[in-house]
């Protein structure tokens, strides 16, 4: 009964967060709301992560750079990208079937600047149709590129270990983030690119009508995002695809002497988990409707790998619990008090003890604070019970004690 | 037939010259001792035959594949296992996800649940069945050598290379790793054994292959090859009944 109560737990939780928001009626719904859009976003990073760092042993810095290449490809894909009845002559354009995908011109800083579309519409008959493609297919650009990349960096570290590995992908992130600062004629640089909404026409629910301005459709939109990866991400953990990126974060040399294709399996881990963080860029990035260089800054990867790291660095359950609380926690740490005469601005003095919580961890509990309470109820308890327990009782018989999960 | 062929094999490190015209064949399921001092080269041409390092000349067949310039895992798969001179058990993983490791590895289209008995009776033979779910890193360094060749077991390979495979192991210990070398070559695979210890070395081995300063300069019967005086000499200090 003991083992089932994380599946009956998972269950449960799946079927709140499905229902929350059509029960939780309180004033501040679109905070909470806006908190929860937030946890499951930092919760797909923390978890994808956790596959790459805890279990394959790749511990990249660079996994904000994957989901800022995902929000930066389909925000750049929604600015620049038209479909016209004509040509514009003025444009990079090239004929597509009947129609014509447009690249507009660099946007610039200047709110006031034409675009060369702008321009050519001013010559153009009125029956000239206009349209962008759905942004669904900027999302899906930004997932590939975010494979691509992956597949690249992957590629790229094949050699490194540890520190090295480390620093060459925080090289990476800082070399993107310069890249995208610098182009500010491209990207807005720091002036932040606009993004539509994810549903600009607004979404209909259960014959419900919901604005492109309501909480609700991005909520589920990340929510199916994030169980489509939690599955995807549990999925490959019991297979062999989890033992083997186990194998070589153990000892890379000693799996490969055992017939394992570790080249193959450190790009496919970096490729999936990059597409994961693509994604959860890209879907975050209309939700938000704004980006900036600074979603790539290195006190962001930090938090990232703190949610991990405090949640459990072996465990993607573990981690996603450990991003969804942190990120509340974080949040309502945020109110200030006062001791006597002596103002605390906890705006400040949260993440403090955010950090002190992460050293805490890191000195006391290794695994993370959620995921030993997973293992308690799974694995380890009955592990327990086999060898030590069982043995100490005197009970030789230990084959009849089936303990694992088998795939 | 397995057929492991070693031609010409040269290796430098930089300037250092490592291995020296090293070529031997191994020719059905023998059993073979490799001894010489520290910094000889035993470790290198293991390394060489798995793939990890390539050297700098010669070359290499199993089976009539040449595998010299096949990553490690190919050459896994073309039945070449070997143990290391220091453990390296998977410490984070269980016993049993260690030895579905290199079965599944070998099986692209196999489950762990259809390795479960194979596994569980080589644990059996090793005597730590009881282990199986526990982490390797709770295993002590015996424990964790016998792991190491039940993932052979589980790799199932035409030859295997033990590096050292009784050192700081007890003598208990000892008595599973000489039933597993008899019942392994017995069952048609070749093994070659790295050994400081020369006694255990005699009394296994039916051929001893010697190598001093990267030249393979004895390969033959152990009783002929320890009266050798090249390989007495190789062995400066220690006095031919030590051999």
């Amino acid at each position: 009964m003991k083992k089932r109560i994380p599946h009956i737990a998972g269950a449960l939780t799946v079927l709140f967060l499905f229902a929350f928001p059509f029960i939780y009626s309180r004033a501040d719904y679109d905070y909470i709301m806006h908190l929860w859009i937030t946890a499951l976003f930092y919760a797909i990073l923390a978890s994808s992560w956790s596959l790459l760092g805890g279990y394959a042993g790749q511990f990249s810095f660079g996994h904000m750079a994957f989901m800022a290449i995902g929000a930066y490809s389909t925000g750049l894909f929604s600015n620049y990208i038209y479909i016209a009845s004509a040509p514009t002559n003025i444009c990079s354009e090239f004929k597509l079937g009947d129609m014509y995908l447009v690249f507009l011109d660099p946007i610039g800083v200047t709110s006031g600047k034409l675009t060369c579309l702008d321009i050519a519409k001013q010559n153009w008959p009125a029956d000239v149709v206009v349209s962008q493609p759905s942004i669904f297919w900027g999302i899906l650009l930004g997932i590939l590129l975010g494979g691509l990349f992956g597949f690249l960096i992957g590629a790229l570290v094949l050699r490194l270990r540890a520190a090295y590995l480390a620093l060459f992908t925080i090289g990476f992130s800082e070399i993107l983030r310069a890249a995208i600062s610098a182009e500010i004629s491209i990207s807005r640089g720091q002036a932040g690119l606009k993004l539509k909404p994810l549903f600009g026409d607004g979404l209909t629910i259960f014959g419900t009508t919901y604005s492109a301005i309501d909480k609700l459709p991005p909520y589920l939109v990340m929510l199916f995002l994030f169980l489509f990866c939690m599955a995807i991400m549990v999925w490959l953990e019991r297979s062999r695809f989890g033992l083997f990126i186990r194998s070589l974060r153990e000892d890379e040399e000693a799996a490969a002497a055992l017939a394992v294709n570790t080249v193959r399996y450190k790009i496919l881990v970096f490729v999936i988990t990059s597409m994961m963080a693509a994604a959860a860029g890209a879907v975050q990035a209309h939700y938000i409707g704004i980006i900036t260089p600074n979603i790539l800054i290195l006190l962001q990867m930090s938090i990232v790998i703190a949610m991990a790291v405090i949640g459990g660095l072996e465990s993607i359950v573990g981690a996603a619990v450990g991003a969804i609380i942190i990120t509340f926690t974080l949040e309502f740490l945020r109110s200030s008090f006062t001791i006597g005469s002596v103002t605390i601005d906890m705006t400040i003095w949260r993440l403090v003890v955010f950090g002190l919580l992460l050293m805490l961890t890191l000195r006391f509990w290794r695994n993370g604070l959620i995921h030993p309470i997973l293992l308690w109820f799974s694995r380890a308890g009955t592990k327990q019970e086999t060898v030590a327990t069982r043995v100490a009782a005197g009970d030789t018989d230990l084959a009849e004690v089936e303990t694992e999960e088998l795939v | 037939m397995i057929q492991l062929e070693i031609n010409n094999i040269y290796k430098n490190f930089g300037g250092l010259q490592v291995l020296k015209d090293v070529s031997l064949k191994v020719e059905g399921p023998e059993l073979i001792g490799l001894i010489g001092p520290n910094g000889a080269g035993k470790t290198t041409l293991t390394n060489i035959l798995d793939g990890v390092i390539k050297p700098t000349s010669g070359t290499v067949y199993l089976n009539g594949k040449r595998i010299d310039p096949l990553p490690p895992y190919k050459v896994a798969q073309a039945g070449f296992g070997r143990t290391f001179q220091v453990t390296r058990a998977f410490r984070r993983m269980t016993v049993l996800e260690n030895l579905y490791v290199p079965a599944l590895a070998m099986n692209p289209t196999a489950r762990r649940r259809d390795f479960r008995k194979r596994a569980m009776e080589v644990l059996e033979f090793l005597t730590i069945e009881h282990l199986r779910n526990e982490y390797a890193q709770a295993l002590s360094g015996g424990q964790q050598k016998l792991l190491e060749l039940g993932r052979l077991l589980m790799l199932d390979p035409n030859i295997m290379m033990l590096d050292e495979p009784f050192a700081g192991v007890h003598p208990k210990l000892m008595e599973i790793i000489f039933q597993y070398i008899y019942r392994v070559n017995g069952d048609g695979k070749a093994i070659i054994i790295i050994s400081h210890d020369m006694d255990t070395i005699f009394t296994l081995s039916k051929r001893l292959l010697v190598l001093d300063n990267g030249d393979l300069i004895a390969d033959g019967d152990p009783e002929v090859v320890k009266k050798d005086p090249v390989v007495i000499e190789a062995y400066l200090g220690q006095d031919e009944d030590e051999l």
